[in-house]
């Protein structure tokens, strides 16, 4: 019997990699998710799904922020663990890196006595890196669900209306 | 007025929560986790707010379960 090409069996499998423009659509759709949780969903037009996880993961990270602090919260050096589940939140961890060396400068600027430390109490830090950190993981389910719909998803129903050449309907 | 340096202050001073029942901060953090787990399992958007506060009740329900179960274990071994 003739040995079955591996190209031929990842197709009959998983037909998203027998058509590289499907592949680079189903690749767009996790790298979007994981920029912004939410987006390789509006990207594959699933777009409640995508709204819904999009607010969720955005509310629950920067409510983590807000509770602990963004110098206890999204620290690199002392909580690097928490900081690998952070990045997948993607441009949150981002913005809130770039807050954070920010942060003396900002508190100086509205009001020293108002803004007495950058980091917060033990407890409130320790709730905020949990906020954050489960925001990430969240993130992950949410980018792993978009490159399965997107995957999963008929060639046909890629082509958006924008895509599509005049007449055609 | 807000402006967004008082936000971004907000975000940078963290708040203290010494004197605030924790416990109550566990459910806006188990109710994300039942939102983002029914969004994606469910086809259906619309049956999802009720399968994610089922879950959510759950999940709550749940961690005091254990709460009180270690509590009891603890007090006994004490």
């Amino acid at each position: 019997m003739a040995p079955v090409p591996t190209e031929s069996i990842e197709s009959a499998a998983n037909p998203a990699l027998a058509d590289p423009a499907s592949l680079a659509r189903v690749s767009a759709a996790g790298l979007l998710s994981w920029l912004m949780p939410g987006l390789g969903h509006l990207f594959i037009g699933d777009r409640t799904r995508g709204i819904v996880c999009m607010v969720t993961i955005v509310i629950t990270f920067w409510s983590g922020v807000a509770i602990g602090g963004v110098r206890a919260t999204v620290d690199p050096q002392e909580r690097s663990l928490w900081f690998l589940a952070q990045l997948c939140t993607g441009t949150n961890v981002g913005a809130a890196y770039l807050l954070r060396g920010d942060a003396p400068r900002v508190s100086q600027r509205v009001s020293a006595a108002q803004v007495a430390a950058t980091a917060g109490p033990w407890v409130s830090a320790d709730i905020g890196v949990h906020y954050t950190g489960v925001a990430g993981l969240l993130s992950i389910l949410v980018i792993l669900d978009a490159l399965g719909r997107a995957e999963r998803l008929p060639r046909a129903s890629w082509r958006s209306s924008r895509d599509r050449p005049r007449g055609v309907t | 007025m807000i402006t967004i340096a008082s936000v971004l202050a907000f975000l940078t001073t963290g708040m203290d929560l010494t004197r605030f029942p924790r416990f109550v901060l566990m459910l806006p953090l188990c109710l994300s986790v039942a939102v983002i787990y029914k969004s994606t399992r469910m086809e259906n958007m619309r049956a999802v707010p009720a399968a994610a506060a089922v879950l959510w009740i759950t999940i709550v329900l749940g961690m005091v379960a254990v709460g009180v179960g270690l509590w009891a274990l603890f007090s006994v071994m004490a």
